[in-house]
């Protein structure tokens, strides 16, 4: 495909994202941050659910060799990044999808995170060309090198051609997981649901004046 | 339309883009923003400092030369439109300034985070979630781990900052 009609497909679909996540207010940095402070998980399920899906997706297409998987080696620089990433997430109050989407819809802090997004990816690209660490695509070998802190690569594919198991099969082990996760997290919001009416009834029958209370407190559960 | 009336499910909405990432998957490759901003903070910092400069951080030249036909760049600018559009046509659309100057201050302080923690990872929360991780990259675990370690300390951080 030319250079000029990825970039046209790589434009739809990032505009039909970004009606979706505007129509939907979902953001990545919710999905974990309301579920660690307030319990709420309207953003992690979806976030669940779609991850399902592309992982059945993806693995399905990498079985019979379709697709084009991320590949470079990976190490511990992923994880202290994505660290970094997590905490600089939760203070802006949004993450890379919904500073562009909200930035759409004219919110000038989220223009602003973007900048400084942009700021700090370049103050990095200095830190990089002195120590050239971690090592750029290029260099790559997809072996692990443990002085440099890089493990290789691996994904669903590698352990295709290693055990000789359909990618598949591992991605559905994959799905299962996650789906493990979705319903305890459901059964977790039924149980707290059914606590508040509990509390709501037992609260009602014992005072009439903290009636009022209990009912202003239901919904937030 | 009714459809820029109400809220969407965001599991609908999440679903919908699961799928389409798949198509994706097959054509160029999965969803993924921090590369995209990567080459739009090089294509700017060209525009800036003039090519000479850029060209002596090397960098720009080993991981990132600075070009507009990389494909990447076109999701957030889609992303930036959709979001432009879907606004313009449910009404909300309008300027949101933040008041205080603690605001900006945690903005300042997250949006260069987000930029240095994509720089060193490689990736960012998006090739993580819909890419890395459902091709069953051990990268997208390490990702993962890392990201929920990030969002958790950010999140004490934030608690504090509301308390105090």
């Amino acid at each position: 495909m030319s250079v000029a009609g990825e970039c046209l497909i790589a434009f739809i679909f990032g505009s039909i994202v970004g009606v979706l996540v505007q129509r939907s207010r979902f953001c990545n940095a919710a999905a974990l941050r309301d579920a660690i402070l307030f319990k709420s998980y309207r953003n992690t399920k979806a976030l669940l659910i779609a991850m399902i899906v592309l992982t059945i997706g993806f693995t399905s297409f990498m079985s019979i060799g379709e697709g084009h998987a991320m590949h470079f080696d990976v190490g511990l620089n992923q994880m202290i990044g994505l660290f970094i990433f997590g905490i600089g997430m939760v203070l802006a109050g949004a993450c890379t999808v919904s500073t562009w989407v909200k930035t759409g819809e004219g919110n000038v802090g989220a223009a602003w995170a973007l900048l400084f997004t942009f700021i700090g990816m370049f103050l990095f690209s200095l830190v990089w060309s002195v120590n050239y660490w971690p090592p750029a695509p290029v260099s790559m070998t997809g072996n692990p090198n443990l002085e440099a802190l890089q493990f290789g690569f691996a994904n669903a594919s590698t352990l295709q051609e290693k055990l000789k198991i359909p990618a598949v099969f591992f991605g559905i082990i994959q799905a299962i997981v996650l789906y493990g996760i979705y319903r305890a997290i459901v059964a977790r919001e039924n149980r707290r649901k059914a606590g508040g009416k509990v509390g709501m009834m037992s609260t009602s029958r014992t005072s009439d004046r903290a009636q009022p209370r209990a009912m202003k407190e239901a919904p937030a559960e | 339309m009714d459809f820029f009336k109400k809220t969407l499910d965001p599991v609908i909405a999440m679903t919908t883009i699961a799928v389409i990432d798949i198509f994706l998957f097959l054509i160029v490759g999965a969803c993924t923003v921090g590369g995209g901003e990567t080459m739009m903070t090089g294509l700017t910092a060209k525009a800036i400092l003039g090519g000479d400069t850029l060209d002596r951080i090397p960098f720009w030249h080993l991981v990132f030369p600075p070009t507009f036909g990389y494909w990447k760049i076109y999701i957030s600018l889609g992303m930036l439109f959709g979001g432009f559009v879907s606004a313009v046509l449910a009404n909300e659309f309008f300027l949101r300034i933040p008041k205080r100057l603690s605001e900006w201050v945690l903005i300042t302080i997250g949006g260069l985070l987000m930029g240095i923690g994509i720089r060193l990872a490689f990736v960012c929360n998006v090739s993580t979630f819909f890419g890395l991780t459902p091709q069953m990259n051990l990268g997208g675990y390490l990702a993962v781990s890392g990201i929920i370690a990030g969002a958790w300390v950010g999140s004490l951080i934030y608690k504090k900052i509301l308390e105090g």
